[in-house]
């Protein structure tokens, strides 16, 4: 499936998903930005604008191999990490000015570690991230943000302030009320944009400089609100998962009739579908608020699986949804439990639901077109 | 709310078996005159007892929950709530007949073959009813992700929705934030104990469990220190894992527990003294850095000693900085229980943080004990030491020790097996010139 629109906006989101740095974020390193790594959706991003850098997340993309990264972390460990970590080990990320971690999960965790050790990168940090999301846990993390823009601020030698702050904050939730709208398009019968496209855009916004990023998306959203819509779909299909940053994937899923109208993952609605709160005292409790507390959760996030299981419900109902589909890296712990327990919760209600593992490189393309057929099959789409 | 708890003899059909099986087992220590075996029988006794004692307070009506050495046991002693582990199983009877079948029924539950095998059982026993019901469950949600996915899963769980849980938030670093952070998770976790118990936390209780819980622990550490004699005075079959069942979970504070590792003490003490060895004639002291094959344990470490004279001088569960607690006031009491648990607890101290900590035991432990290699086994559960194992080698070459990593499942002897294992260990043993 592809859309046809007449700017070429959307051909410059899907380019930026091709490479590491793509033209948006060289022409910004050309004129002395800084750019500083992400492994992790809860890296309050917010804090790096305001710093006067670009926010960048962390992926695999270009690699082909994991030689070098295979000699620190073993074969039990995901392959998005043994990408990445390649990449970094070789020089690929040499473009960065630092990189932030949270302790996500027991792999990506571990690359902090080996990239202190091995990759000269200027400055490392990781945040102490919370596994629950209630009250103490919302104070913790604001003091975790304000080490970190302490940290981040003294390395640069930039006084983050309030204003800087709240500017940044203004500037990421626009981000996410321009996405919001996009997938508001998603929930129409025809929708104007398939799964992997959409994937593309919220994967570049992660890669550019976000003031151009939103000015771009502006354009595409305008472009999108006159296209043709796509109804040649067998499927309404929701997504679910982790670190999903290809969109070749969905495209597989899609050239079976599944359009993927919407999602739950790491580079997707996640990361947008609620706003930093622009009412709050000071600007570091209400990232820390946002982060911990009321954006949607990741399964690591222990105590709140009804809500996160609420939200796939509401997704269900809201985007008109026939089946999900939850994918996960082999060796992902944590989203083995969470595919079991949406699992569980799903069944209870009857509806269509499958489970796939896939490394992080796009491998057994054939086997997955058939569990997707059969998977179709079985909603008698 | 104080939970109405009712008595479900069916959910200990299977607990009364492993009570009859470490009772059946202390059975046949008893009738070994060995010092060594005497004080493994006194481990296996007071393993029966808890389970007599959780099957009598379940049958009276009386409050005992589920717990782990690393939320502070000491709490649950002081509160007079005996506690077991859901994850017990895999660790006390793995040797049981019914270890294999059981995992397989766990697959059969489509839980991820790739998720670590102990949280598969444990889950699997409360779907297949073959675990007690607690009044309440204190989960863990570190050191791994497997374990806090696990206890997400029982929360969700349709048998055990109306058992109500709580789980302390680990900080990552060590510092005196994260120290006063997790007091205050601790305190949180008393307050939840007395809502569904009705128990309530006596200071004084707490401060004598402490006191007497100091010096197990200072007994312990004198322990640790004899096993830096060559040749070692124990091997794998006693050792840290013992000390960490009377310390941190069948005897916390309780004097009985003391006077156990006082009879440990002097057994080594003699020992030492004597020149005596765990085996005749010690070649190669290694360094195993994990649990131990709990699953299959008599089929691999044995064989070590005697194929290769390999003995087994330290492990993950016994080495700890065997922290003191400061008793003057709550304060300080609260905060000393944070330390042990988050820093001094087996796999937690290890597999938490950043492996800078981890990396200065490895160093600390090979210059002690006069170590010879370092295995890091690589349990398939265990993914952040796995995503390390660069790292580990990297120490042990600086050290000049050799280092193998083998992969496998401590609990599931079909993902690697026993003659797998023997067989990488003797292709490194040989390689390395060592035994």
């Amino acid at each position: 499936m592809e859309t046809k629109l007449k700017s070429q906006v959307l051909q410059q989101f899907q380019e930026a998903t091709r490479s590491l740095v793509n033209p948006e974020l060289q022409k910004w390193k050309d004129q002395g930005g800084r750019v500083l790594g992400c492994y992790c959706s809860y890296i309050p991003e917010e804090v790096i604008t305001a710093a006067g850098c670009v926010p960048f997340r962390m992926r695999g993309t270009g690699s082909t191999s994991t030689e070098l990264a295979d000699a620190c972390v073993s074969l039990i460990n995901c392959s998005f990490i043994r990408h990445s970590l390649d990449l970094g080990l070789r020089g690929e990320y040499s473009f960065l000015d630092g990189c932030a971690w949270v302790n996500s999960c027991d792999h990506v965790r571990r690359i902090y570690d080996h990239w202190k050790r091995k990759i000269d990168t200027p400055f490392v940090h990781l945040l102490s991230l919370p596994k629950k999301v209630t009250e103490p846990q919302v104070e913790w993390y604001r003091e975790e943000i304000s080490l970190f823009k302490d940290r981040l601020g003294f390395h640069l030698g930039v006084f983050i302030s309030d204003e800087r702050l709240w500017k940044a904050i203004r500037l990421h939730n626009e981000t996410r009320q321009l996405q919001r709208q996009l997938y508001e398009l998603r929930k129409r019968k025809d929708p104007p944009i398939t799964g992997a496209e959409t994937l593309a855009v919220m994967v570049a916004g992660t890669a550019m400089p976000r003031q151009e990023y939103n000015e771009l998306l502006r354009e595409l959203l305008d472009d999108l609100s006159r296209a043709e819509g796509h109804t040649d779909y067998r499927a309404r299909i929701m997504l679910i998962g982790g670190i999903l940053d290809d969109p070749r994937y969905i495209d597989v899923i899609e050239d079976q009739g599944g359009l993927v109208v919407t999602d739950s993952l790491c580079f997707g609605s996640r990361t947008m579908w609620r706003d930093v709160d622009e009412n709050a005292s000071d600007p570091v409790t209400a990232l820390a608020r946002y982060y911990i507390a009321d954006r949607p959760s990741c399964p690591r996030m222990f105590g709140d699986h009804l809500r996160r299981s609420a939200f796939v419900k509401d997704m269900i109902r809201d985007f008109n949804v026939d089946g999900v589909i939850a994918e996960r890296l082999v060796m992902c712990d944590n989203w083995t439990g969470e595919q079991f327990m949406l699992g569980e919760d799903l069944k209870e209600t009857g509806f269509p639901y499958i489970r796939l593992d896939r490394e992080y490189l796009l491998t057994g393309v054939g086997q997955l077109r058939t569990r997707v057929q059969a998977f179709l099959e079985m909603m008698g789409r | 709310m104080v939970r109405q708890y009712k008595y479900e003899p069916h959910l200990f059909r299977r607990y009364k078996e492993e009570r009859d099986y470490f009772s059946f087992l202390s059975g046949i220590l008893a009738q070994d005159p060995d010092p060594i075996s005497q004080l493994s029988r006194e481990i296996t006794d007071i393993t029966v007892e808890r389970y007599d004692q959780i099957m009598q307070y379940a049958e009276e009506g009386k409050p005992f929950i589920a717990g782990y050495f690393c939320a502070a046991p000491e709490i649950y002693e002081a509160m007079d709530l005996p506690w077991y582990m859901i994850m017990a199983t895999p660790f006390l009877a793995a040797s049981a007949p019914y270890l294999l079948g059981d995992i397989d029924g766990a697959e059969a539950m489509g839980l991820g073959t790739d998720w670590c095998t102990a949280c598969r059982l444990s889950l699997y026993y409360i779907e297949a009813e073959l675990t007690p019901k607690p009044w309440a469950l204190i989960g863990l949600i570190h050191p791994c992700d497997a374990g806090n996915l696990l206890h997400q899963s029982v929360a969700r769980n349709q048998k055990w929705r109306d058992v109500p849980i709580f789980a302390t938030d680990p900080p990552y670093f060590e510092d005196q934030r994260s120290i006063d952070y997790f007091a205050g998770e601790l305190r949180r976790m008393v307050a939840f104990l007395e809502e569904h118990t009705g128990h309530k936390l006596d200071l004084d209780r707490l401060r004598e469990v402490c006191i007497e819980s100091n010096k197990q622990y200072e007994l312990w550490a004198e322990y640790a220190q004899l096993r830096r004699a060559v040749p070692c005075p124990h091997g794998w079959g006693i050792g840290g894992p013992q000390c960490f069942a009377a310390v941190q979970v069948f005897q916390t504070g309780k004097p009985r527990g003391t006077q156990w590792l006082r009879n440990l003490l002097a057994n080594t003490e003699q020992r030492v003294k004597e020149g005596v060895g765990t085996i005749p004639n010690e070649k190669i002291r290694y360094f195993w850095f994990d649990l131990l094959p709990f699953g299959w344990v008599f089929e691999f470490l044995p064989w070590l000693e005697e194929e290769w004279g390999a003995v087994m001088v330290m492990e993950m569960f016994g080495f700890t900085p065997y922290t003191p607690i400061d008793i003057r006031n709550e304060d300080t009491i609260f905060k000393g229980l944070a330390k042990r648990n988050l820093y001094d607890s087996p796999m937690v101290r290890q597999a938490r943080g950043p492996a800078d900590y981890f990396a200065a035991d490895i160093v600390r432990v090979v210059k002690d004990y006069n170590i010879d290699c370092v295995i890091w086994p690589g349990h398939m559960g265990h993914k952040d030491g796995s995503a390390s194992t660069g790292i580990m080698r990297e120490i042990c070459n600086e050290l000049g020790v050799p280092y193998i990593h083998i992969g496998l499942d401590l609990f599931d002897k079909r993902y690697t097996t026993p003659d797998e294992c023997k067989d990488k260990v003797s292709k490194f043993f040989s390689a390395m010139g060592l035994g």
